[in-house]
């Protein structure tokens, strides 16, 4: 007898595994399908991280009330995956006379009782690297960074733990309904739901299509970044904005939770899925830092990348019913701020699904996510105790980022666990680090192999199609047998 | 409890810096010294260095990295020297006191004398800032080196190398021997960064072409490297508009130099010379603070291994003393043609060697130290380049007696090509 599931989420970026962790409440069957080889491959990978606070809200438009939505939720997330957070508060900062228009614009928008106008003055003692020259900045104190990757992560793994499977290399092709369960077709197997949510970012459009349901284009639009190294911690304490721009945010600085500096992103729409870095792009960051902070170290950047944010003409998010399979619920066009809403948007389609009959029975032995201990941010007592306890505790791997053994084994070991170099980075950040993998890189391998039982020949970056070693030199033999062979 | 344990001087590093300082230090009559390796074997990155070049100068033969290291490796085990692998260094103190973690637990070693023999790592993709995907197969050149060398595992089928220096020029060579296709070796400079003998011996006779005044401007490949563009560049560096193509590879190496690992150093607050990239040294690897030295590549990027090994013993012994170092009498700076001098602090006049960086590749010129208007050394050069530093015994300078600031200068022609 096939497995039928309650629920099918498709897609294993923030969206799919927020949906998938709050699904996880209620007593479901529930699998989530992904065709990379691990969460967080997509749209989430590369963000800002910000958990925007209602300042920022975008009114009159569904993302805008999802975003709110979303707000109520985060106290309850943040402890029922052991979230680490950075609670850093942001300035807006207005650089023209003109731009204080626009602060007050943010202020009155976003009603938020503790946040303020200030001069300069008292915005520089705030924040000293500040751009001397700024005329006036907006204090709000809400708005909070998180890492990514560990949002996604943790999501998964909590979700994991209340029973969701998570399926990965599954590339959807399309759809299919015969009897009252929704199939959805992979190269190599059907699955069945009574219920099947499509979350695929970049590749919304295109899913939305499988089902003969109209939608215009994602169009993507990157936005490239800096990522300075960890000793340049403090050299921002909040996240800094410039005045509001039509488009975006625009380019800011801002710490993130784990020390690094984040500089970025620009705004640039595509016709295609490209997320190379450019000269161009890089150089508009650039300038756009150094508005904010004019010294800021740039020459310590340890890592650039770009992100697409999947978007649509209206750039709005679209959630809705598929014309041709009643149960089947497309979310289309979830950008920015996407991270910030996801669990409003969670919140959102239960009850679209709990009017279409969905009953919502919650269970009553909901796990927790406990986070694992990080040995790079643990004090030396605990330290101490966590290799006596586990003897792998004590041997690190990765100098930058101080990760020792016990944590690889844990991200490898942990359901939906880490199978490539990029899942072990997202988790415990190893390559993550000033020297970018070429210490913990003479390790991961054998670890991968010993602990994770990966042949080298099957060890990626990311996904199938990225290999990390292209086979193995040739055999030794000894001096008699080359004279023999006239080769090896 | 973390294990303490007193110590006349602890070594961080076990490569050919920290191997030689700590049998300086302990036949200059340190009782206990610990070495302390992050690796699970002595020899740093000589173990995966397999080919020969190394020791002609400290030993008089020529040795292969790991048999370099082996002659260490033997000293220390009949040494009563404490050495310490799998054990990461994470916090060293003002007052001596270094923080280590190991398998077995903390420690908190107190020592009189501590030596920064910490080395150096390879610069990255992200700080010369390469643009373009972000797929499988770029890596550092000497990340490739230990792959192929020590876990036997190749990086690609077909190369790109970005940067002549030796350890791009070595590789090459290696993965040629591997059958791995080198496509390119690539270099921004319009002249050689490593020693010619490796562009004869691992380009030359491997027919690997060799591109001058080039350098990487893109990566392609959403997954794993397809192709990496290569541009001509200016005479700053610039890549010059319309002269750029795509070449195919499944794997970009990078050979861009190297930066001394000085993390720890730094958060004692020793300053660090931004040409040498580590901290300010005396004759014998004295830092502005004096109980704690610094040896090897983690005070500059050395060429040879044997000049690392002769100046790290020195490093030891002087670590082992307990007599304070004698004032700062003068100060090395570096003038026209300079890349890099170390040591840039002299105290004792005649003690060691200097080593002097040139900043280009130029010949039929001089090399020139100066005290104020007095030329207190001169010497002709036929050819120098960045990759060969140039070592001058410091009891051939004559040193004044008036102390203060000494100015080290090079001119001579340009250099292009090899």
């Amino acid at each position: 007898m096939k497995k039928r599931y309650d629920l099918i989420i498709i897609g294993g970026g923030v969206t799919g595994c927020a949906l998938a962790w709050y699904f996880s409440h209620y007593d479901f069957e529930i699998a989530l399908l992904e065709k990379e080889m691990d969460v967080c491959c997509g749209v989430s990978k590369a963000n800002t991280g910000i958990f925007h606070s209602r300042s920022y809200w975008t009114p009159d438009t569904l993302k805008g009330e999802l975003h709110l939505r979303s707000l109520s939720w985060f106290p309850r997330a943040k402890k029922e995956l052991d979230l680490p957070v950075r609670e850093c508060g942001a300035l807006t900062v207005a650089l023209s006379a003109a731009d204080i228009g626009h602060l007050r614009e943010v202020k009155a928008r976003g009603r938020c009782p503790e946040a303020e106008i200030m001069g300069p003055i008292e915005a520089r003692k705030r924040e000293p690297n500040l751009n001397k020259n700024l005329k006036a900045a907006y204090y709000d104190p809400g708005t909070v960074v998180v890492s990514p990757f560990q949002l996604v992560c943790s999501l998964a793994e909590c979700a994991a733990l209340n029973g969701v499977e998570f399926h990965f290399d599954q590339h959807v092709r399309g759809f299919d309904q015969t009897s009252k369960y929704i199939r959805v077709l992979t190269p190599e197997n059907n699955w069945e739901a009574a219920f099947v949510i499509t979350a695929a970012g970049l590749f919304s459009s295109e899913i939305a299509r499988y089902s003969r349901d109209k939608i215009s284009d994602i169009r993507p639009c990157r936005g490239e970044y800096f990522v300075l190294d960890r000793d340049c911690d403090g050299f921002v304490n909040r996240v800094l904005y410039p005045a509001p721009r039509e488009r975006s945010k625009g380019i800011l600085v801002c710490p993130t939770p784990e020390g690094n500096v984040l500089a970025g992103p620009n705004f640039e729409p595509l016709d295609r899925f490209d997320s190379s870095t450019t000269y161009f792009g890089l150089e508009e960051v650039e300038k756009g830092a150094h508005r904010l902070t004019p010294h800021i170290p740039l020459h310590k950047n340890i890592r650039n990348f770009s992100g697409l944010r999947p978007t649509l003409p209206d750039r709005d998010f679209h959630i809705f019913f598929s014309n041709t399979y009643p149960n089947l619920l497309h979310l289309v066009g979830i950008e920015s701020p996407g991270l910030t809403a996801a669990f409003g948007i969670a919140e959102y389609v239960g009850e679209k699904l709990h009017n279409k009959g969905l009953t919502l029975r919650e269970k009553n032995d909901f796990r927790f996510r406990k986070a694992f201990p990080v040995f790079r941010e643990a004090d030396w007592k605990t330290r101490e105790a966590l290799i006596r306890e586990d003897p792998d505790w004590g041997e690190i791997i990765c100098r930058c980022e101080e990760v020792t053994v016990a944590e690889v084994k844990h991200a490898l070991r942990t359901p939906p666990g880490a199978s490539t170099l990029d899942g072990l980075k997202r988790r415990i950040r190893t390559t993550a680090g000033r020297c970018q993998g070429s210490f913990c890189l003479m390790s991961i391998p054998r670890l991968m192999s010993e602990i994770g039982n990966v042949p080298y020949g099957n060890m990626y970056k990311e996904g199938r199609k990225s290999p990390l070693f292209a086979g193995e030199t040739r055999e030794e033999c000894s001096r008699s047998e080359y004279a023999e062979k006239g080769s090896c | 409890m973390p294990k303490k344990v007193l110590a006349d001087v602890v070594v961080i590093g076990g490569g050919p810096a920290g191997m030689a300082a700590a049998l300086g230090a302990r036949e200059s009559g340190a009782k206990i010294v610990f070495l302390l390796e992050r690796g699970d074997e002595l020899g740093g990155i000589l173990n995966q260095c397999i080919h020969a070049g190394f020791g002609v100068q400290r030993f008089g033969e020529e040795l292969t990295g790991p048999e370099y290291a082996g002659i260490y490796k033997d000293r220390l085990a009949s040494s009563s020297i404490e050495v310490m692998t799998s054990t990461l260094v994470c916090e060293v103190n003002r007052d001596g006191y270094v923080k280590a973690v190991n398998r077995s637990g903390i420690w908190e070693i107190s020592a009189r004398s501590v030596v920064m023999a910490m080395g150096c790592r390879e610069r990255t993709r992200d700080m010369i800032r390469i643009p373009g995907t972000r797929p499988s197969g770029v890596f550092t050149a000497g990340l490739v080196q230990y792959m192929v060398n020590v876990d036997g595992l190749l990086p690609g089928k077909e190369a790109v190398i970005l940067g002549s220096g030796d350890i791009g020029l070595i590789v090459a060579r290696r993965l040629e021997l591997e059958g791995v296709r080198v496509n390119a070796v690539v270099e921004i400079r319009d002249s050689l960064s490593g020693l010619v003998r490796n562009y004869v011996q691992c380009l030359l006779d491997f027919n690997i072409p060799m591109l001058f005044s080039h350098t990487v401007t893109g990566i392609r490949g959403e997954d794993r490297v397809e192709a990496v563009k290569i541009s001509k560049v200016d005479n700053s560096w610039r890549p010059i508009k319309g002269a750029s193509q795509w070449m195919e590879c499944d794997c970009l190496l990078l050979s861009v130099g190297l930066i001394p690992e000085n993390e720890l150093t730094q958060r004692l607050g020793i300053p660090i010379c931004p040409e040498s990239g580590g901290p300010y040294i005396d004759e014998k690897g004295t830092t502005e603070i004096p109980h704690i030295f610094a040896c090897g590549n983690v005070s500059s990027v050395f060429d040879l291994v044997d000049y690392v090994s002769i100046i790290s013993e020195r490093t030891g012994s002087a670590a082992a003393l307990k007599n304070p170092p004698a004032p700062v009498s003068f100060i090395l700076e570096c003038g026209g043609g300079v890349g890099l001098v170390v040591p840039q602090r002299i105290r004792e006049r005649g003690e060691g060697d200097i080593f002097v960086r040139p900043a280009t590749a130029l010949r039929d010129g001089n090399i020139r130290f100066q005290r104020g208007e007095r030329i207190i050394y001169e010497k002709p050069i036929s050819i120098c380049r960045p990759s060969e530093m140039i070592r001058i015994p410091s009891r051939g300078i004559e040193w004044p007696h008036e102390t203060g600031k000494v100015k080290i200068e090079i001119d001579g022609e340009p250099v292009q090509g090899i």
